[in-house]
């Protein structure tokens, strides 16, 4: 490749270089401020990233391929950059109060996000095994460290190093199947790939899907590959965990998405199972688990492993119906998911309260603005009308409805009663019993702001989902 | 509606704003549901009446309010999102939402898939009514309740269910439910006769009544899928009167409540000699819930049991087992209650109905004994619709009574002209 077509090809990465400025001047803010040099430099990092929204669309969409066939800087592409500035928006909204409330305050956490998300916008453009992996790694290893940066608390540092092992391990078993891929085709390009696997049938091509697939659903937390959620989403600080239960999780849905339909078209009848199956065990697994938990983040994490599930069928029973329903959920997910998180945030005064059920008590009387946004999360997250949530996971059964997978989406359905009981263990604390003695709420505005935002919009897509369902089926640039 | 507003008038003391604001969602859910054609609309409806239902349990209710609130949460939602995949197979069927359109383009439906959305909606409708054996929620639900909001269970949630099977599953599905006849009728009757025998060992007043509905939401079944136009007449009219007079009894023991704060049967006795005008109107609905001649409940049962028996005797036969038992455990209720010698001190010092009280039972007196002497004026309403389902599910029904004359009288007269019966159904309720 020579200079100049290395030089133009720089402007299709623009939104990967602003998010790199905003990381290092951030990072010299963290640096060289005076005082509160942490704080300050998350203010950088939010009025960045809510700038980085308008940089991400006015940067070009690439013709095709660009960098000899590494990236491909497509409107589908450009969908999953935007859903992960929003939750690193949300997430640093929701972060100003938590560090706020601990006295701890660590600059890293604020400018380690720019980071992790340059690695998303690269992930979700890459059409290259190379890109992909290091992609891959550019966000799962910071992602880490965000699991353990509340060095004052053992469990963020078991969470740390649990995530970092299994990550890692997991990491290393899509490297190898990468690898078998690799070694069969001699490509490194999705489509080639795709082409040069066309021939004759491979089982070794089989297991290298398959080993591919193991990394990208541990980072989805799909099962049987989901065992580290619930102990790092309980141990990492409450606002990073909005942002490591969304953006990864779309990220690797996106990944997903292009390697079936560029790499592994031809194994289209074996990937198919292997969604029905994984998601009807992530469902069934994820709610039943979270019946029984009385600690609320680890309630929400397995509650995200379900919505990972209730995603997976939209995988299993792919075509266009699909397509825009997996993109619709996603959006939606993300603000039921920072609301979820945000409940917590909401009620915290000291370290650790608000992390109970119990501690909820009596909040609609205090708050009722609080609780009424609160229950529309409710109602999406259970997936009951007027809500987007229940949109979403009617899209969502729709598809599988359309390819006959009926027992499926009963499935499906059937989960959503499952999760009823628990999200409403939460609305009964809220509405129904009296305060813990001696505590009276005083909600922060942030994060009752994020709240009043999550609610707006999951009751306006509910509503009108048509405002957000044709932008997304149109978004089928690869099929 | 607005008589569960009355009665909740001085009932619910604490959260006014909220308990009014869930009483308006839930009227906005139920109009919805009935208003409904597409059946995405419906379910939205269908969903929307279940939270503040919910919430009037869990905040307003009495002491297993929590249990009785998720436990009828869980049933009814499992119950719906069945409902929902078996839309959604409808919809990849005909292409639509819209029922009218899915009836016009004829049953097309193949018999085995037929079966199982049946069965999918079925299950939605039969929680939701409820029919043996899905019933379990529905005691607690009404025990723990609130007055208003037991009478709005009665009065117009239940009858979501059996509007669902007449608006929905007997068109939408007709060849599945003539093959399903046999088990629906069989859970009927069950549910008549075990609702029935239940009652009649009730100590709580409130779960006396409760149980009655499951008897009388059986009746409403075994009307509709006998598929003779008298009786599903029948059935249409029993779910306004099973509205009526089980809503008025909920109000009866929601004003007693309101008084001694027990249900319990065994502290009360005697009370007509304190209470003349409520014992009245006590008398009056009870009598109503059991089925006396002139009075709203006779209509409905009778021509329920004579369509029936036109079918099948032997289940005709089952069901008036059922009134008897009815008769029974209603009477012995009334007499418990309001007889005997009044020992309860805390009893002496009752009061009588208040003004606002006996506003709120009027309208239903009225209606009570309008249905009763005049149900004609009902009846003449459902002609029409009934008839059209009738069509669709059991077309043999018409060839016989065409052939055979003289025709039943109450069956309706003249053959109904092509263009007629292509009309869009009118709104029965």
């Amino acid at each position: 490749m020579d200079t100049s077509a290395y030089l133009s090809g720089l402007k299709y990465l623009v939104p990967e270089i602003y998010l790199l400025a905003v990381a290092a001047v951030s990072m010299f803010v963290h640096l060289f401020a005076k005082k509160r040099g942490a704080r300050r430099a998350g203010y950088v990092v939010l009025a960045g990233l809510i700038a980085g929204v308008a940089v991400l669309f006015l940067s070009p969409l690439s013709p095709g391929e660009i960098y000899s066939g590494s990236l491909s800087v497509d409107s589908f592409a450009l969908y999953f950059k935007a859903i992960f500035l929003l939750s690193g928006i949300l997430t640093l909204v929701l972060a100003f109060r938590f560090f706020g409330v601990e006295k701890f305050e660590a600059g890293e956490m604020y400018y380690l996000i720019p980071f992790i998300l340059i690695g998303m916008t690269a992930a979700v453009s890459s059409i290259d095994l190379i890109t992909a992996y290091v992609a891959f790694e550019l966000f799962a290893i910071p992602s880490y460290v965000l699991a353990g940066i509340f060095k004052k608390e053992q469990r963020s540092a078991e969470a740390g190093i649990k995530y970092f092992f299994l990550g890692t391990l997991s990491s290393g078993v899509m490297l190898l199947g990468m690898a078998l891929v690799f070694g069969l085709t001699g490509e490194t390009n999705f489509a080639a790939i795709g082409k040069a696997l066309a021939g004759p049938n491979d089982h070794i091509a089989l297991i290298g899907m398959i080993l591919f697939f193991v990394g990208l659903f541990f980072k989805a937390a799909l099962a049987p590959f989901h065992m580290w959620a619930p102990d790092v989403y309980e141990g990492a600080p409450t606002p990073l965990v909005v942002f490591l239960s969304t953006a990864p999780k779309a990220a690797v849905f996106a990944m997903l998405i292009r390697l079936v339909l560029t790499v592994f078209p031809k194994f289209e009848v074996q990937w198919t199972y292997i969604f029905q199956i994984v998601a009807l065990i992530t469902m069934f697994w994820g709610n039943i688990a979270a019946l029984g938990q009385t600690n609320l983040k680890r309630m929400m994490a397995y509650s995200s492993i379900a919505h990972a599930g209730y995603l997976a069928i939209g995988l299993a029973a792919w075509g266009q119906l699909a397509h825009t329903a997996v993109l619709f959920y996603l959006v939606m997910y993300l603000f039921m998911n920072a609301a979820a998180f945000g409940l917590i945030l909401l009620v915290r005064k000291s370290a650790g309260f608000g992390e109970e059920v119990a501690d909820l008590g009596g909040l609609a009387r205090s708050s009722p603005l609080a609780a009424g946004c609160l229950l529309v999360v409710l109602l999406a997250l259970t997936g009951i009308p007027p809500t987007a949530g229940f949109m979403g996971k009617y899209f969502i059964f729709a598809a599988a409805v359309e390819k006959g997978l009926y027992w499926l989406s009963a499935a499906g359905a059937l989960n959503s009663v499952i999760s009823l009981f628990y999200y409403f263990r939460i609305g009964r604390a809220i509405y129904m019993e009296e305060p813990r003695p001696g505590i009276r709420f005083e909600p922060s505005v942030p994060v009752l702001a994020v709240l009043v935002a999550a609610a707006a919009v999951l009751l306006v897509f509910g509503i009108f989902p048509s405002l957000l369902t044709p932008l997304a089926a149109a978004l089928t640039l690869i099929k | 509606m607005f008589l569960a507003t009355l009665s909740s008038w001085s009932a619910v003391k604490d959260r006014l704003k909220e308990y009014y604001l869930f009483l308006l969602l839930l009227e906005v859910g139920m109009i919805g549901v009935f208003l409904s054609l597409d059946l995405v609309l419906f379910y939205v409806f269908w969903e929307i009446v279940l939270v503040p239902m919910y919430f009037l349990i869990g905040i307003w209710g009495g002491e297993r309010k929590f249990y009785a609130a998720i436990k009828f949460f869980l049933y009814t939602l499992f119950g719906s999102v069945m409902m929902l995949i078996g839309i959604l197979v409808l919809y990849f069927h005909y292409h639509t939402f819209d029922v009218t359109a899915m009836v016009e383009a004829g049953n097309t439906l193949p018999l085995a898939l037929q079966g199982w959305v049946f069965f999918a909606f079925f299950l939605g409708f039969a929680i939701k009514m409820p029919l043996f054996p899905f019933h379990t929620w529905l005691p607690d639900a009404h025990v723990e309740a609130p007055t208003a909001g037991s009478v709005i269970l009665a009065g117009v949630l239940l009858k979501m269910g059996t509007y669902g099977f007449i608006r929905f599953s007997l068109p939408l599905f007709p060849e599945a439910s003539r093959k399903y006849v046999p088990l629906v009728v069989v859970l009927a009757l069950v549910s008549i006769v075990y609702g029935a025998l239940v009652s009649l060992m009730q100590k709580d007043m409130k779960k006396l009544i409760a149980y009655s509905s499951v008897s009388h939401m059986g009746f409403v079944m075994l009307g509709l899928f006998t598929f003779s136009p008298m009786a599903v007449k029948g059935a249409v009219l029993q779910m306004i009167n099973h509205g009526i007079s089980t809503g008025a009894l909920f109000l009866i023991v929601g004003i007693i409540y309101e008084r001694r704060h027990t249900r319990l049967i065994a502290e009360f006795g005697g009370l007509s000699s304190r209470m003349p005008v409520y014992a009245a109107v006590f008398l009056i609905v009870s009598m109503s819930s059991i089925g006396l001649p002139g009075l709203n409940g006779f209509i409905g049962e009778f021509m329920i049991i004579m369509g029936t028996w036109q079918v099948n005797w032997v289940w005709a036969a089952v069901a008036a087992t059922g009134i008897v038992l009815g008769a029974g455990y209603m009477l012995w209720l009334y007499q418990r209650v309001m007889f005997g010698k009044l020992e309860n001190q805390a009893n002496q010092s009752l009061k009588d109905l208040t003004l606002r009280e006996f506003a709120t039972f009027f309208p239903l007196v009225v209606l009570v004994f309008w249905i009763g002497i005049f149900p004609k004026s009902f009846l003449n309403v459902l002609d029409k619709p009934v008839e059209k389902v009738i069509r669709i599910v059991n077309p043999e029904y018409y060839k016989d009574a065409e052939a055979a004359l003289p025709r039943p009288a109450v069956a309706p007269a003249a053959a109904p002209t092509a263009a007629e019966t292509t009309k869009p159904k009118a709104e029965a309720r």
